[in-house]
Parts: C-alpha cells; structure tokens; sequence
C-alpha cells in the first residue's frame, strides 16, 4: 500500500460555510479559524467544530490569533479538493460538541468521492469520521468475489500490475536515456 | 482517481478490522498486494472466525485431508485434500442461500497435500479468537501406505502447535484413533485450561491403554467429563472422582473402590440432573461385597438398582443400575440421579 495524501477528482468551488452561532457558550465568544482547500474556497469553522481533528486542534491550540488574524491566515490543504474539505467541515459542524453516534448513514455513496474522503479524514486525523469510512468502505465488499471486489475498489489485477510496472520502467528508461542525451547536447 | 491501494496502512488495518473472516479471506485473494498485506498484519488486527467447531480427519480409503470448520449448525466449510488427484476441493454450506452446497475444485500443482493443508489451516486459525466448543481428530493408519506422505500430517502438526501457532483453545477434545499412542500427541495440539470434555474412541474394539500416562495429564485432570470406549488398566478411583460425567471400562475396581466412587459422586459439588457415570468393570464378581456395603439391591430380574439420598437435590436420588452387558464381559454400573417419584416400588432409598 503506498501512502498518498494527493486527491485528485476536481469539483466545483463550494460556498464559504458559516458556521451555525453556539447557544451554549454565550459568555465566552467563540473563536473561528479559516481552511481552504485545492481549490481556494475558504471556509470558516469554529474552534469547537474543529477539536474533531486532532491535526488542526494541534495547529491552533497555541497560536492565540485574533480573529483578524486568523482570517488573514487561513490553513491550507492543498492536498484535499473543495468537495471533500467541504464535506470534512459539515461533518464537523454537525458533530459539534456532541458525542458521535455509533453509525453515520450520510457518507458519499460514490466510491471515488468515499475514497478522498477516507485520505482527508486521516491526513486531518478525525478519528471518529475515519472509523465511520473505513467500516463504510469494507461493507461495499462485504460477500463479494475477489473478481467483483477488484472491481468494485478498483484494483488492477496482478498481470495488469505487472503490465503497468513494466511500462512505468520503460518510460522512466526513455526519460533517463532523454536526459542523458539533452545533457550530452548541453555539453557540447 | 484514488484507489485503495493507496490507502496508508493503518486505513487499511481499520478496513480489514471492519470484514468479516469470510470477506479477509477473499481480500487475499484480490492481489499479491492485498494477501502480502494480510499476511503480514499482527493477528490481533485480523477479525475473529467465530468458528464453532473444527474436524480434522486423514482417511486412508481415499488418501484424503479433509478439514472441516463449522460456524454455526448448517454454516459450515468443508475443505478435502486428495493426494491422488492431486487437488483441493472447497465446499460449503450455509442455511439461508437458495442453492446451499458451492464446490470449488482446485488443482495443487507440484504442491504436497500436508504442506497445503497445514499451510490452510494455520491461515485459519490465526483467525480463532474465541475458544472453540468442539475440536475433533482423526488419523486413519498410513504406516504400510509407503507412497502416501498423509501419514506425516499429526507430526506436522504437532510441530505447528509447537512453533508456529498457538494451541487450541476448545471447550471440548473428541478423537478416534487406531492406537493407544496417538493419544498424547493428539492432546498436546489443545489448550488444557479451558477444558471441560475428553472422548476418546478407538478404531480397534480389542484396543488396551495402560492409563497411568494419561491420568497425569492437565487435559484428564482439568475436563469435567470423560469418555473412552476402549479397556484401561491400572486406573484408580481417585482418577476418575472429580468427573461429573464418566463412559469407561476397567477391571481395576472392587467392591471397596465401588463404595468409594458412589461416596465421591455423592459428594460432588452442586449436582445436576445430567451428572451421570457408566462404568464398566471386567471379571466383576464382587457383587455379594457390594451388598453387604450398600444393603440388598432391588431386584428386577436381569439387573439389580441401588438408590441414595442426595443432599443438595431433595427430590431425586442417586440410582446404581448394575447388569451385565450383551457380551457377558463387563458388568455396567450406570449412576444417575433420577426423580424420587420413579424409585421403584419396594426399592430402599439409603441414606
């Protein structure tokens, strides 16, 4: 399994979200931090929503922005598209100071969207949502043939792999002889 | 677009832990990736089997392995190595399916049948978390089968127990075997500690154990219940005194060691209705001794019955039938408690 945290579906920009305004902390005013994504949309979620990623809780425990400040720095993910971050901060708004139910229904049902999910989830480390997916993502195969199961999560079988392996080598090969050569050119 | 190969490995950890046994086994054989992912995963991330029962048979008629794992009654996979074929046969059946019985054939190769078959069931029970209820085996003789390498598998497996995967932890050990010497390495593939059953059956009706080996075992020791259809000598009362329920024959009991074992029944710990010994005892001629310890027997004709009072079950007694079996061999001496209304008339219940 190779580590990747690069999604690479495109979506349509996502509108800025406003959090919903908390009625249980009336005294102490809420703080709001800013995220974006790939593609630039900045959304602004509070600082209690963002506590479910231990990533970004980590971040901003001990930054002390204002909330200037904070709007002029929002955090960026360049690795997660507009969609998942988007998903990524309804959930959290959503489980905002509540314990989070034994089972979550309202997951992407398309497994490309499912799968960039599952890699944002784990890069931002949201360990209940990471849960939910992953036991999503094993039910999609649950009583399946290995034949539908390659299918279904998409997986090239050996020989192709191979296949895939081989031509990779090849390309690299040509490119390595291109640049020998480029270089050779350079030289004279 | 993202696939799932490239997921980090605690996502795919998570993901495994999230299948079932059946859906991991099938993910091996997705790829080489996915099944050199499994293989490598620490036992405590695989999900339990929750298998029930397991069978392990080699038949000589057929030089065949044949394993079988149920889960459930009705829920179970059947795999049989043929060495002659050369091949493996899958089968399983379960109740809610339509067509129930699936039969996939696979053909070894230049693969031995043990090698593959120990291989399998190693797999599987890296998969056994729960203890089991039952574990069943049986090894035909395959000593003058000198073509046939079926006769190295309780070796074999005796070494993976030993190195390679833990015992068996299983409620209950049944075995069928052809010589009193296959036994002890049988026992030794369990886990004693959880223990509550021993049978013990014999291929050959002639068949002799000399029970002393045995007796000091922590299976014989731990187990509530023992059964053996085969002759044992040299066993003594003190033995077979814990057992709640007993099916055995010897000829190393008199009287005096009878008086005992209906003292040590008596005064088992919290009774059940389903406590019950059948004891058959060779050449028993002490049948007056008896009487003259318990009182007059009650009398029906082709067997005699002794009844007891039971402290904690005020309502039944404990009931010694004794006759002689079809082969005029031994003399059965069957306890069991049965309700003080069906003592029958005329019979003392003892104090």
């Amino acid at each position: 399994m190779s580590s990747t945290e690069q999604g690479t579906s495109s979506a349509a920009p996502a509108e800025p979200t406003t959090a919903p305004e908390s009625a249980a902390a009336p005294e102490v005013p809420e703080s709001f931090y800013y995220v974006h994504g790939k593609d630039k949309v900045v959304h602004k979620v509070s600082a209690g929503a963002l506590q479910h990623s231990a990533l970004i809780h980590g971040m901003i425990s001990n930054l002390g922005y204002t909330e200037e400040q904070a709007k002029a720095n929002p955090f960026p993910f360049e690795n997660i598209d507009g969609d998942i971050l988007q998903m990524v901060v309804d959930w959290c708004n959503q489980h905002k100071g509540k314990p989070t139910p034994p089972e979550d229904t309202n997951l992407p049902k398309q497994k490309e969207k499912l799968f960039d999910l599952v890699l944002a989830v784990n890069y931002l480390e949201i360990k209940e949502l990471l849960t939910y997916c992953c036991k999503q993502v094993a039910m999609m195969v649950k009583g399946k043939s290995p034949e539908e199961i390659r299918e279904i999560w998409m997986i090239p079988t050996d020989a192709e792999d191979e296949a895939a392996e081989k031509e990779a080598k090849k390309r690299a090969g040509k490119e390595a002889a291109g640049e020998t050569a480029a270089a050779a050119g350079d030289a004279k | 677009m993202t696939s799932i190969m490239e997921m980090p490995e605690l996502v795919m950890e998570k993901i495994v832990g999230f299948s079932d046994f059946k859906a991991v086994l099938t993910l091996r054989q997705v790829c080489r990736d996915f099944q050199n992912f499994i293989d490598d995963l620490k036992d405590s991330k695989l999900p339990d089997s929750e298998i029930s029962e397991i069978e392990i048979i080699s038949k000589k008629d057929e030089n065949k392995i044949i394993l079988r794992f149920m889960h459930s009654p009705g829920d179970y996979h059947r795999v049989e190595y043929s060495e002659m074929e050369n091949s493996r046969s899958f089968e399983s059946e379960e109740e809610e399916e339509e067509n129930p019985r699936r039969k996939t054939i696979t053909d070894l190769g230049g693969s031995n049948v043990v090698d593959v078959a120990i291989r399998d069931l190693e797999l599987v029970l890296r998969f056994q978390k729960s203890k089991l209820f039952t574990s069943y085996f049986q090894f035909d003789d395959f000593r003058l089968l000198n073509d046939s390498t079926i006769h190295t598998l309780p070796t074999r497996l005796s070494n993976m127990f030993n190195v390679s995967c833990p015992r068996i932890k299983t409620r209950e050990i049944r075995m069928k075997v052809y010589d009193s010497s296959q036994i002890l390495p049988i026992l030794q593939f369990a886990d004693p500690t959880n223990l509550s059953l021993l049978e013990i059956c014999s291929m050959d009706n002639n068949m002799e154990v000399d029970s002393k080996e045995i007796v000091e075992t922590d299976y014989w020791k731990k187990a509530n219940e023992v059964h053996c259809d085969f002759h044992m000598s040299n066993l003594k009362v003190e033995d077979v005194c814990h057992f709640y329920n007993i099916t055995l024959k010897t000829n190393s009991f008199n009287a005096k060691d009878m008086d005992t074992l209906k003292k040590a029944f008596l005064s088992l710990p919290e009774h059940s209705i389903y406590d019950s010994w059948t004891i058959r005892l060779k050449d028993f001629n002490e049948s007056d001794e008896l009487s003259n310890l318990w009182g007059p027997p009650f009398d029906f004709g082709f067997a005699t019955a002794w009844h007891f009072r039971l402290k904690d079950l005020k309502k039944n007694v404990l009931q010694i039938y004794s006759e002689m079996d079809d082969s005029q061999e031994y003399n059965i001496f069957d306890f069991t408690i049965m309700g003080l209304k069906h003592v029958p008339n005329g019979a003392v219940v003892h104090y």
